[in-house]
């Protein structure tokens, strides 16, 4: 077990790309711990007199129509972004995991009825689920975690499922069962450990989707609300108006681009890496 | 096959009604009417509404009255678009949607199977890297900041294609199926490649080579047919998916298609539409998704339809 | 080589692309006008609109008994198919004499009980259509409308010939003659209608009188207006008009700015600042007012003094600098043009009058501290912009923090309707709305406001209130007495009690090229495409 992964460090440590895009999203995560020392201006500071301010020396990104200083907003906003990836990411994870799990080695009937309540959410149309919880829980972030979570999860439980569906047929497991190991022993120490690459993998592709999809519910008016803004919700405002202001899309957006594309090029990476097939290639 | 396929339609029916109670139990669950608006409607008004689209009985009757239609393929009236059938608003639309996402899957498969091809084949050089970085790029931005960028490069700045509409002409296309295929060309160029790494190593392939086949007719005869299998697979939801999930681009370039009725439907409070369109959804999935056993079964003999 | 190759059928294919486009220019012709509908129409059947789009389209293909002359400023009533009318001396009956030389497209004279037909199908319970209050001061058609009586003989709605038309009211009520310009009242064909049902609005079927008619409908995408020649009256100048429904507003600004549309009836609010400059923007008022209105019952803002000093914190000039589509600041609810708007009326900004105020109320330093309040407003970025103003002004001039919060549309209007019935429950004290003028009679602004009127979600009632705007309603003939009830009920409403606080007269912003011709904006936001030509 070791070994493996620290032969997947080792690998992973090789691909450029998917090492500078861990620094960077350290960098990031920094960034959203420590926004309040970082940001040169409160995030909703009005400045009636500077409002749409192209870029220039006292505002790096320029202003927003309330004359609020964009940098400011960003840096707060990948607070708002940052978090809705990874507790959404981690929840989703957490939740389709266990239902994926269950799903694929209980099989039978059991799995056959769970995987279609997976389809049934499939097709469900999310969006009337996201109105009422949001209605239900309120404008703020909690609502934003189950809604996207409620949505997240199906996927993750397909994967996991998958997984170990794959596993269940190996010897070790067989053998494990035979003998008349705890089936739950069998989940947790057996199933789960080996999953566990490929959870990971999911997990860096599971915060980026996360994150665009809290920008497009801000883009049909459903996204964080004041006095949160994430970058999906600063891209949406600037939206309207790419032509005139195009400060206000490009520099939340450009954050959305490179912190989407780390965490996919770092997921990448990782898969290569612990991906005991690819060793020899 | 004929079995098989009536076998699988057979079994999704109790999905697909199961599905179409749940919807109903949301739908109604949700605050606010089809018939609320700013400017009030007198109390009596309403009721009047309200009796004409027997949303006065209980809610009970009104499910057994909807599922009762359902059965005679009734998908009843719109609440928003008055006089004008759930079905026709869904004839109207459905086939721009659906032309508009085949030009994005075929873009994406154009795009991603080489795409992925080449990383592979390339595995761990810059090309391998740099085709990656293509296709990620595709999946790295909401769709709205898309197609803002190619709108702003594409039309405003350069005027070579419209901003929007959907005229007969090509032109029309190129714009929305860009800003609606990246993303599956995302998805199928790093499938491509994950499955054709996995294909490369099989035993098969390194016998072929070891007999002296050269690097070219290995690849075309032996990798590419077993690694579609897995793109093969995700082909039928991704496609039911891009026709379906297309609202962002159906909205930003004024395109006709279904997909922007799941927004609008839902916050219209359009009832038998969002029942309309959720149920055309799943039909359209399960469809899809058994398309693709057929489609394994042609492509590796050795699957057997079961 | 190989790569040579591939670059050379590149750069062809780019080639053949720039040679299209070019190719496919300079087609406009002066006949043909490209307009944003904005929204696919939900109905073109009259009895059935309530919206601003559908009657648009309806405007344009369906003439009634009367019209607006919009070169007027007080918006004159002048006569379209009825030549002429008479009112009785008490005010309570409207004869309409018809012209004789209306017809339908297909041929037929348009007749007084074509109208008889239109006007009873609106208020059959039957027919369902919300707008069929709008005759309720016709005599019985309320109780109609609810079912209370059923021979439909009663209801004062008569043909007394092919071309005398004659409507019988309960009430004097002086607006009634502007009910008669209503798109919602023009006159049907009983035959089409019975013989295509839902169906009669398709192109294939739909029969008009006005100077258009709809020969093509895309629906969602496009509908096609062409010029009716056996019109009666002044005929179009335009031979075709096509209309794209294209609701991202960024989207049709592109497209007008790339020759693809004519008139975009809406721009993008962030877009405004760089294109008011320019010859195409178009900006106009209009009969329509912004408000925030305060939940009386909230314990928070059951005192008057409170709910003054929340409008005297207000500086609306800001907001409207802010948001800087031309909006008029207004502390007054009946908005500019309309009779009976008077500026000094409502509370001006004064910051230290608010603070005063507050201490009055027992709040302040040493005093009581005030309660959390929330703003509750319906999603949209404009409302978002203007409760965050909102919010920091009051903190600013009365150090109070208010909360935000924003529901979806159809959420918020609910939650506005269950206020009436739980007022102490809302999870609200202050909200936004607008009021958009139905026609330009101040009675529809002032009895919003009236203790049983449904829109009036501020849970404040005052009998008096009720009793001036009800005795103004059917003052028609004494327009300055109408008008000195009038500012005695604003007073009331807006600095006595102040349970609203206007903000602003809407601005509506348009872009048309200067090739077109004949286009001008007028305060009820009426577009007679009929007056259009176009000189390219």
């Amino acid at each position: 077990m070791n070994t493996l992964w620290s032969d997947a460090f080792k690998t992973l440590s090789k691909n450029k790309p998917a090492l500078l895009s861990l620094f960077f999203i350290i960098f990031i995560i920094l960034v959203a711990l420590f926004a309040n020392l970082l940001a040169p201006y409160g995030y909703e500071i009005q400045n009636p007199s500077q409002r749409l301010m192209f870029p220039n020396r006292t505002f790096w990104m320029g202003t927003d129509i309330l004359g609020r200083d964009l940098l400011s907003r960003v840096i707060y906003g990948s607070r708002m972004s940052i978090s809705v990836g990874l507790i959404v990411a981690i929840c989703s994870l957490i939740v389709g995991t266990l239902y994926g799990s269950l799903s694929g080695y209980v099989g039978g009937k059991i799995d056959n009825l769970l995987m279609r309540i997976v389809d049934i959410l499939y097709t469900f149309p999310s969006l009337l689920l996201i109105i009422l919880i949001r209605v239900i829980f309120g404008q703020g972030l909690f609502g934003i975690f189950l809604a996207l979570t409620i949505v997240g999860w199906v996927d993750v439980s397909r994967i996991v499922r998958g997984q170990v569906l794959q596993l269940k047929e190996m010897a070790f497991i067989e053998a494990a069962r035979a003998v008349g190991v705890k089936n739950r022993f069998i989940i947790f120490k057996h199933i789960l450990p080996n999953i566990l690459g490929p959870i990971i993998v999911t997990l860096t592709f599971e915060i980026p989707a996360a994150i665009l999809s809290e920008s497009f519910l801000s883009f049909i008016g459903l996204g964080l609300q004041p006095p949160f803004s994430s970058w999906g919700s600063l891209a949406n405002d600037g939206f309207q108006a790419f032509k005139s202001f195009p400060h206000l899309i490009i520099f939340p957006g450009f954050s959305i681009f490179l912190t989407v594309l780390a965490f996919n090029l770092l997921g990448d990476g990782l898969r290569d890496a612990l991906d005991p097939k690819l060793k020899n290639a | 096959m004929i079995p098989f396929i009536l076998k699988r339609i057979f079994i999704s029916i109790p999905v697909i009604f199961v599905l179409a109670t749940i919807t109903f139990c949301i739908m109604r669950i949700t605050p606010g009417g089809p018939f609320d608006k700013d400017k009030a409607i007198p109390p009596e008004i309403k009721a009047n509404i309200e009796a004409k689209y027997h949303l006065d009985r209980p809610l009970w009757s009104q499910y057994f009255y909807y599922m009762k239609g359902l059965i005679q393929g009734d998908l009843g009236p719109s609440y928003k678009y008055l006089g004008r059938s759930v079905t026709d608003i869904i004839k109207d639309s459905l086939p721009v949607s659906v032309e508009l996402g085949l030009y994005a899957a075929f873009l994406a498969f154009l795009l991603g199977i080489p795409l992925g091809i080449i990383a592979a084949y390339k595995h761990g050089t810059w090309l391998d890297s740099s085709s990656m970085f293509i296709a990620i790029s595709g999946i790295t931005l909401p769709s709205f900041l898309v197609a803002a960028l190619l709108i702003y490069f594409f039309s405003f700045k350069m005027g070579w294609f419209p901003a929007g509409l959907w005229e007969g002409g090509w032109e029309y296309k190129i714009l929305p199926v860009a800003a609606l295929g990246l993303r599956p060309v995302a998805i199928i160029a790093r499938l491509m490649r994950t499955s054709m790494l996995d294909v490369i190593k099989a035993d098969y392939v390194r016998t072929a080579r070891a007999k002296g086949l050269s690097e070219f007719p290995v690849i075309l005869k032996h990798v590419l047919k077993n690694s579609l299998i897995p793109v093969i697979t995700i082909s039928g939801p991704l496609l039911a998916g891009i026709i379906t999930g297309s609202f962002v681009i159906e909205h930003v370039f004024a395109i006709p298609g279904m997909a922007k009725h799941f927004i609008l439907a839902v916050t219209n409070r359009d009832y038998p539409l969002i029942m309309g369109v959720t149920l055309i959804y799943a039909v359209l999935l399960i469809l899809a998704n058994i398309l693709v056993d057929v489609l394994y079964a042609v492509i590796d003999p050795r699957i057997k339809v079961s | 080589m190989k790569l040579k190759k591939i670059f050379t059928l590149l750069l062809s294919v780019l080639c053949l692309f720039s040679l299209t486009f070019c190719s496919k220019k300079a087609k406009l012709s002066n006949d043909t006008l490209y307009f944003n509908l904005e929204t696919e129409p939900p109905t073109l059947d009259p009895s059935k609109a309530a919206d601003t789009t559908s009657s648009l389209v309806i405007e344009n293909t369906m003439d009634g008994l009367t019209d607006y002359d919009f070169s007027t400023p007080d918006l004159k009533i002048i006569p379209k198919v009825a030549k002429s009318w008479k009112i009785t001396h008490s005010g309570s009956v409207y004869t309409f004499y018809l012209r004789d030389d209306v017809y339908w497209t297909d041929g037929k004279k348009v007749t007084a009980p074509d109208f008889e037909y239109s006007w009873k199908r609106i208020i059959d319970p039957k027919t369902a259509s919300e707008y069929a209050y709008f005759l309720f001061d016709v005599k019985n058609a309320q109780a109609f409308n609810e079912g209370k009586i059923k021979n439909i003989a009663d209801v004062g709605i008569k043909a007394l010939d092919d071309f005398t038309f004659q409507v019988t009211l309960t009430k004097p009520v002086a607006y009634f003659l502007h009910i008669s310009t209503f798109p919602d009242l023009s006159p049907l064909r009983k035959d089409i209608i019975e013989k295509y049902g839902d169906a009669w609005t398709e192109p294939e079927h739909i029969i008009t009188n006005g100077p258009f008619k709809l020969t093509h409908w895309k629906h969602d995408y496009q509908l096609i207006l062409e010029r009716n020649d056996n019109y009666y009256g002044a005929k179009a100048k335009l031979k075709k008009i096509i209309c794209f429904m294209i609701v991202e507003a960024s989207t049709a600004l592109s497209l007008y700015q790339t020759k693809k549309l004519d008139i975009i009836r809406q721009v993008p609010p962030l877009d405004i600042p760089h294109l008011k400059n320019t010859p195409e923007y178009r900006s106009g008022n209009y009969l329509s007012t912004y408000y925030i209105g305060l939940n009386t019952k909230k314990e928070a803002l059951s005192n008057a003094y409170v709910r003054r000093a929340f409008s005297a914190a207000i500086n609306r000039t800001e907001i409207t600098d802010m948001l800087q589509k031309g909006d008029i600041p207004t502390s007054t609810l009946i908005p500019q043009g309309m009779l009976g708007h008077n500026p000094s009326i409502g509370i001006p900004f004064n910051p230290t009058q608010a603070k005063e105020w507050m201490k009055k109320a027992g709040y302040g330093e040493g005093k009581k501290t005030f309660p959390p309040i929330t703003l509750l407003f319906n999603t949209s970025e404009t409302h978002k912009t203007i409760a965050e103003s909102l919010q920091s002004q009051w903190k600013r001039n009365l150090g109070i923090e208010v909360r935000l919060d924003n529901q979806e549309w159809k959420v918020y209007t609910n939650s506005l309707q269950s206020s009436h019935k739980e007022p102490l429950k809302t999870s609200f004290d202050i909200f936004r709305l607008g009021w958009n003028a139905d026609y330009p009679d101040p009675d529809n602004f002032m009895s919003l406001f009236t203790s049983y009127s449904d829109n009036n979600h501020t849970q404040w009632g005052s009998k008096t209130f009720d009793k001036i705007v009800e005795k103004a309603k059917l003052m028609g003939n004494n327009p300055q007495k109408r008008v000195e009830l009038y500012n005695q009920a604003q007073k009331m409403l807006l600095e006595e009690e102040a349970v609203i606080i206007p903000l602003y007269i809407y601005a509506h912003q348009s872009m048309w090229r200067n090739e077109v011709k004949g286009a001008k904006l007028n305060p009820l936001d009426r577009w007679s495409l009929d007056e259009f030509w176009l000189e390219r």
